[in-house]
């Protein structure tokens, strides 16, 4: 136990030193990057699909999605649904989260290099322990941010099959679909979901329309639904400028002064 | 919240008033602008849109009294016209409303960040006049502060402590939310811990009062409930800005500013095609959008998934299902204007 644990750290590092990190660096000369609702964990590259049209535009100010020219690009069917609902006669498709996952390649070889149950032994019990490893993601194991102490990694996360997360009944499931994992505990959550009311669809809003259907952890982070003193499932974003004060209007001083600092003196 | 509407309701008063002041001088000078679209021609520093505005399109009829042929050569000359101005092939539709279809809107009040993305998008979208001259946004986004709790608060200052009214008791207590609508905030990061954000655009009314006050029928409601102008008829009077309850209308007070490599080519003649100087515009659903099918370029953008929109007509359609599950109000629902975009919560 305590050798792999030294050691896995180190192993875990010389992997992914070797892989190469097309997020940042040399990406950006072929393209903006810009998010959708994630920052840096949602990213999607600008390129052109059609002569003069690009697959996206972005903020310049925030580099937020701001347009899709195709809405379903580099999405795959949702595939099947354990219940009944409006997408089950029409066309609906994802973006996988996998190769959001895998930019790293941290998903191509964690079941390969550590997690196949001999370097890294698999767990006999789901009891919450310290963990060295994985503090990029989960600083500290025994404080997860979600679920106030009451849920660990396996909760979530299949005890031999790291590339999978699992449902109610332990039954592998895929990254690409995680309403199924978040739904056995969000239940009127997931129902909502399902109605196109939580979360968020795009493409044709019409009945038997084709839609791209946001997955659950497009925008939220499964290791902190709690943002810290805010206390939201939904991380911090850059807002887009203020619109330009009308002719005029010197200040917005008439705007300030209230709430914060009760009776201030600028009503 | 009624503090904010009220003083969206004296802005608007103030508005009228001035739109009324204004309304004889000012629309005398729109109208013979438009009559004398030649004579803009000689005008010493010629902007692109209204310059190449030619004598067939100031004499075209009003879009709705218009037959096929009549629409399909008007469109013709747009598609040229805008066509040459922007160096690409631009669209001009002229969808029409789908039967069976009435546009509504609902947006997760409790949910919205205030990030302004979908202010932004619908600019990009819309061909929005844009830069320092002129800017012009169809979507407002309101923060609303709540209120501090502070023993300190509770003695030292109190709300509303300039007003000099005491309405007996309590007064000089903190209100707790304070609900002043600002449109104007900067934040580094958003949600901040101490707001929430309100987001405003036309809500299409059913009864719409901008439409009521139109003098040349410019402006009307389509079958699926889309509010449009036809801005070849707009003679810029600015009663319909006056009228609107909700801040929605925007004036085209210089040249539009619209840069060609930013422009949408993809237009409807009664939403984003390239408007002129002295034409009232405002949201319209993203007409040329949804009446092909697609969502809006603002429920598209929203990161965190506050804004739908459906048929209201289709009971299985994600709005009536929010109408039927969550808890939901209107806008100004006392004026009877009956809008189409319901705020919602949870
Ligand atoms: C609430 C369920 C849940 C819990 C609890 C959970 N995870 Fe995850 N984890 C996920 C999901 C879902 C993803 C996929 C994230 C995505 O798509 O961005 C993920 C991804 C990961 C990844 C992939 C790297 C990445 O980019 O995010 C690692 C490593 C990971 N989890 C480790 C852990 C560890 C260690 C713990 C326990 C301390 C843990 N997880 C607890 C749901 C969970
Ligand atoms: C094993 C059960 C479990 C699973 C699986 C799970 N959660 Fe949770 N989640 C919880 C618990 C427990 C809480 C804490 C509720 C509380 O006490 O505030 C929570 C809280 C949250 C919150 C914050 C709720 C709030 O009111 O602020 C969000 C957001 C959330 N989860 C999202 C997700 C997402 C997304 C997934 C899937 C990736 C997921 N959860 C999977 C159990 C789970
Ligand atoms: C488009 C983005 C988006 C998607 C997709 C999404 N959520 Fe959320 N979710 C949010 C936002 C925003 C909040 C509100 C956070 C707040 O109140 O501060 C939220 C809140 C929650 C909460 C807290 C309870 C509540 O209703 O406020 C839970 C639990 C949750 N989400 C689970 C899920 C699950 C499970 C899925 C997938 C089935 C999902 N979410 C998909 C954006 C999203």
């Amino acid at each position: 136990m305590i050798s792999y644990r030294l050691f896995a750290p180190l192993m875990g590092l010389s992997l992914l030193a070797a892989s190469p990190n097309p997020v940042s660096g040399e990406a950006d000369l072929e393209g903006k990057q810009c998010f959708e609702s994630r920052k840096d964990l949602s990213q999607v590259q600008q390129r052109e699909i059609k002569p003069g049209v690009t697959n996206i535009k972005c903020s310049p100010t925030t580099g937020g999605v701001l347009y899709w020219g195709d809405p379903f690009d580099g999405t795959i069917p949702m595939g099947d649904m354990p219940v009944e609902a409006d997408y089950s006669h029409e066309e609906a498709v994802v973006k996988p989260r996998e190769p959001q996952i895998d930019r790293n390649k941290l998903l191509t070889i964690c079941s390969m290099a550590c997690h196949n149950g001999e370097y890294v032994p698999y767990p006999e019990n789901k009891l919450a322990r310290p963990l060295t490893m994985h503090k990029d993601i989960v600083p500290d194991a025994m404080q997860l941010k979600h679920g106030k102490q009451a849920i660990w990694c396996l909760d979530c996360h299949h005890a031999a099959t790291r590339t999978k997360l699992i449902d109610n009944y332990g039954n592998e499931v895929s990254f690409n679909q995680p309403q199924i994992l978040c739904g056995k505990c969000h239940g009127q959550v997931y129902r909502s979901w399902r109605d196109g009311i939580h979360g968020k669809r795009i493409g044709m809003w019409d009945k038997g329309g084709k839609k791209r259907w946001w997955v659950c952890t497009e925008c939220h982070n499964p290791h902190d639904v709690q943002q810290g003193e805010r206390n939201s499932g939904f991380a911090q974003l850059d807002p887009e400028p203020a619109p330009i004060l009308p002719k005029g209007m010197l200040n917005t001083d008439h705007e300030r002064g209230h709430g914060q600092d009760h009776g201030g003196t600028t009503h | 919240m009624s503090s904010q509407i009220n003083k969206q309701n004296n802005h608007n008063s103030r508005a009228k008033d001035v739109s009324r002041r204004d309304f004889l001088r000012k629309a005398g000078t729109y109208s013979a602008a438009s009559l004398t679209g030649a004579a803009m021609l000689l005008s010493p520093r010629p902007a692109r849109a209204t310059k190449n505005v030619t004598w067939a399109e100031h004499f075209q009829k009003n879009y709705r009294l218009m037959t096929d042929e009549e629409k399909e050569e008007a469109i013709e000359r747009l598609v040229k016209r805008y066509s040459e101005e922007f160096g690409k092939k631009v669209n001009v539709n002229d969808t029409p409303a789908i039967d069976g279809v009435l546009f509504g809107y609902a947006l997760n009040i409790q949910k919205c960040i205030g990030c302004r993305r979908c202010v932004k998008a619908c600019v990009a979208e819309n061909n929005q006049s844009r830069g320092d001259k002129q800017q012009i946004e169809w979507i407002r986004v309101m923060r609303l502060e709540k209120g501090k709790f502070s023993e300190e608060d509770r003695d030292n200052s109190g709300y509303p402590q300039d007003f000099g009214i005491q309405v007996g008791g309590n007064a000089y207590k903190p209100a707790g939310v304070v609900l002043e609508g600002q449109h104007y905030y900067e934040a580094d990061k958003v949600p901040e811990k101490d707001a929430f954000y309100l987001p405003m655009q036309c809500m299409q009314c059913e009864k719409p009062p901008c439409v009521k006050v139109c003098p040349v029928r410019t402006t009307y409601r389509d079958p699926d409930g889309i509010v449009v102008i036809d801005y070849n008829w707009c003679i810029g009077c600015r009663m319909c800005i006056g009228a609107c309850p909700y801040w929605a209308r925007r004036f085209n007070w210089g040249e539009p500013d619209l840069p060609a490599a930013d422009m949408n080519p993809d237009t409807h003649y009664l939403g984003n095609r390239p408007r002129m100087k002295g034409v009232v515009e405002k949201c319209t659903f993203c007409i040329q959008r949804t009446r092909k099918g697609r969502w809006t370029g603002c429920v598209e953008v929203c990161p965190v998934g506050a804004r739908k929109l459906g048929n209201l007509l289709d009971p299985d359609s994600d709005v009536r299902k929010i109408l039927a599950t969550k808890k939901v109000f209107r806008l100004r629902a006392d004026l009877n204007t009956y809008p189409k975009f319901f705020y919602f919560m949870n």
